[in-house]
């Protein structure tokens, strides 16, 4: 067994470190929370250094790298960063494209990746009476007699929707009952007559809003249609375990961020004529703290070396989800409580990935269905 | 221009303890790059369209892969080094001697830029020396270059004044951080650094100590935390006389 990080991997922490203390502040980061978005400065440098192309190939001026280098940049980002970021959901936006877009949308999307940093659409999943359960989406397209299509629906909660200018939406096939399980993803420029957005507020990751987003009539040609007919929902999740992972590491490095806010305050700050950190009740706040943290490092890892492997992480990336977003949002809320009132003010950055984190224990799949995910496959595993 | 670029590894400064004798404890601080050598490299590897090599004489640390990936991750084509325990604290005359040799190894060039110390010794005497070994003409205090053919204009940045020089190459310049910002290394370069070619050069040098460390402590901590908790004139007399100190008025 070997934990040892490759020279490459440890040169990539020291330049995101660099890269986070060149470009980032809280200052900035406030303002960037205000604004709904990273800086267009930030995007771009963020693809000048390569960080924004990696784990894409080659051929299209990508730089190929396994999981666990991902994981490693998406943790040390957050973790230097101190914020959450739209990174990581540009970098598997970007992934869905190229595994499933045709030659041509795949070129359309990465030269626009290419020129801005940012990926050219959001992602429209969920629906008002569809998160979990997906199957009960309703959004639909129709055939027409002059082979268009017509979009019908409403998808909710769309990360950067407002701000990216296409949609990749998922639509029923024709039929929006239950039953029907053929789904299509169309890629939808929102200036498309029929398709209008309106702004959902956020209590956190304020850095990137999401959004309503409605299709009425939305006439739609078929070269718009993204991968196979029917199979768009099979598609996407087949990167869903990597969006775990990926939520996990991000939530990893923002909760870090807290445990050293709070390691050095405690050193600080005294009460009773000592400084708290010695008294065992902080101790024991500490302790748990760095365990959690280092067991959804295990956790994660072990799970995209698994996936380096080539091997199955169906159960393992349901238990890393699970797992991964409560202890972090916890260790956030333990640092917070370290910061007692100042914790609790604007501040201190622990207050802001406090909330932040609370987003994380939702997106991506919520903590319930991991274990109904994982359960199933637990059975399964301990099968006489 | 091809250009070569003389750097050391120092250790990290930040991770040097002070023991409780005032002596220095450097067992946790890793090696890295010294800081000036990366504004030099930078400024190479903007100007230098004829490759640029990157030169280092120094100990054990110089073993480290990842110390040699991160020199060569930061537009720098190849590098030349000469490692030997020996060689972990030579003076400026010797590092300049060693140095000589591996430009030798390196063959043509038509430029070496220096940064403007080690971020350790901040002696900023191995860019003379290394002028005077190979007989070159050597410029210091460079904060701007400009390349027209095989001569170079360069500007520095006196105290009251500023001064344009004109050189023919081959030269030695060494150079002020501020010329160019180092580059973040990008995940291309990272990838790439350990693909470059990496040449280790033996000299018969034989490291003298010219000069003997008598000692090497850090300064006295003054005592500067001092309790002042009531509001009477006395004390805020006090304050403020301890305010003056600390900032030094
Ligand atoms: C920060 C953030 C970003 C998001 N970004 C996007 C995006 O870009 N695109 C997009 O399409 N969607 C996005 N979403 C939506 C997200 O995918 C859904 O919110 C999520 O899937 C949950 O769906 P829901 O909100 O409808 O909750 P529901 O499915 O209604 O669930 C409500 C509660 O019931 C629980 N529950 C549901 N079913 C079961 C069950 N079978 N057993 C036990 N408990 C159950 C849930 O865990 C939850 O606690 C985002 C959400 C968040 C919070």
């Amino acid at each position: 067994m070997d934990f040892a990080k490759t020279d490459e991997q440890e040169l990539l922490i020291e330049s995101i470190e660099e890269f986070c203390s060149r470009y980032f502040n809280e200052d900035l980061i406030e303002s960037m929370y205000e604004n709904g978005s990273v800086t267009d400065e930030i995007l771009k440098e963020y693809l000048e250094a390569g960080f924004g192309l990696m784990g894409i190939p080659e051929e299209y001026g990508g730089i190929p790298c396994d999981k666990v280098t991902l994981g490693i940049l998406t943790e040390e980002f957050a973790h230097h960063a101190g914020c959450v970021t739209s990174f990581l959901n540009n970098t598997l936006a970007m992934s869905d494209m190229i595994e499933f877009g045709s030659e041509k949308q795949i070129e359309f999307c990465m030269n626009a990746y290419m020129e801005s940093g940012k990926p050219i659409f959001s992602l429209g999943f969920s629906e008002p009476a569809a998160g979990s359960d997906n199957q009960a989406m309703t959004s639909v397209t129709k055939k027409q007699a002059d082979g268009t299509y017509i979009l019908n629906g409403q998808k909710t909660w769309v990360t950067q929707g407002e701000l990216l200018p296409y949609v990749l939406v998922v639509a029923k096939d024709e039929d929006p009952s239950r039953e029907n399980k053929s789904m299509s993803l169309w890629l939808i420029d929102k200036n498309t007559k029929g398709v209008s957005t309106a702004p959902l507020h956020k209590i956190g990751q304020q850095i990137m809003p999401f959004c309503e987003m409605y299709f009425d009539d939305v006439v739609l040609t078929e070269d718009m249609r993204v991968g196979e007919k029917g199979v768009g929902f099979v598609n996407l999740m087949k990167n869903f375990e990597m969006e775990r992972c990926l939520i996990v590491a991000q939530c990893l490095g923002c909760a870090q961020a807290a445990l050293e806010d709070a390691a050095q305050y405690a050193t600080m700050r005294e009460t009773f004529g000592r400084p708290i950190a010695n008294f065992q009740l902080i101790q024991e706040k500490l302790t748990d703290m760095e365990i959690a943290l280092e067991n959804t490092r295990n956790l994660l890892y072990k799970t995209l070396w698994k996936m380096d492997q080539g091997e199955s992480v169906r159960l393992d990336s349901a238990l890393v989800k699970r797992y991964g977003p409560k202890a972090c949002y916890e260790v956030a809320s333990e640092a917070l409580q370290i910061f007692g009132g100042l914790g609790f003010t604007t501040e201190k950055r622990v207050g802001r990935i406090w909330k932040d984190l609370r987003g994380h224990m939702i997106a991506g799949g919520t903590d319930e269905i991991m274990v109904y995910i994982a359960g199933r496959q637990i059975t399964k595993k301990y099968q006489a | 221009m091809k250009i070569l670029v003389p750097v050391k590894i120092v250790l990290e400064s930040e991770d040097i303890q002070i023991k409780g004798d005032r002596s220095l404890d450097f067992s946790k601080a890793k090696p890295k790059l010294s800081d000036y050598d990366c504004n030099a490299l930078e400024i190479a590897a903007q100007i230098g369209d004829n490759g640029v090599y990157a030169l280092s004489v120094g100990g054990e640390a110089l073993k480290d892969s990842k110390v040699k990936k991160n020199i060569l991750s930061r537009g720098v084509d190849e590098l030349f080094l000469t490692c030997d325990s020996a060689y972990e604290d030579l003076d400026a005359y010797q590092t300049a001697q060693a140095l000589a040799k591996l430009v030798e190894e390196a063959g043509e060039y038509d430029l070496i830029i220096l940064g403007d110390g080690s971020a350790d010794r901040m002696a900023q005497q191995v860019d003379v020396q290394l002028a005077y070994a190979l007989n070159l003409p050597i410029v210091t205090a460079v904060s701007h270059i400009e390349v027209e053919g095989s001569k170079l204009k360069l500007t520095r940045i006196l105290e009251d004044s500023i001064q344009n020089i004109e050189v023919e190459t081959p030269a030695i310049i060494s150079i002020v951080p501020d010329i160019a910002e180092p580059r973040i290394a990008g995940m291309k370069d990272i990838l790439a650094a350990g693909k470059k070619p990496m040449h280790e050069v033996t000299t018969e040098l034989e490291a003298t100590q010219s000069a003997e460390t008598v000692s090497n402590l850090a300064p006295e901590q003054v005592q500067r935390q001092q309790n002042i908790k009531d509001a009477s004139d006395e004390s805020i007399a006090e304050f403020a006389q301890a305010l003056k100190q600390a900032a030094n008025l």
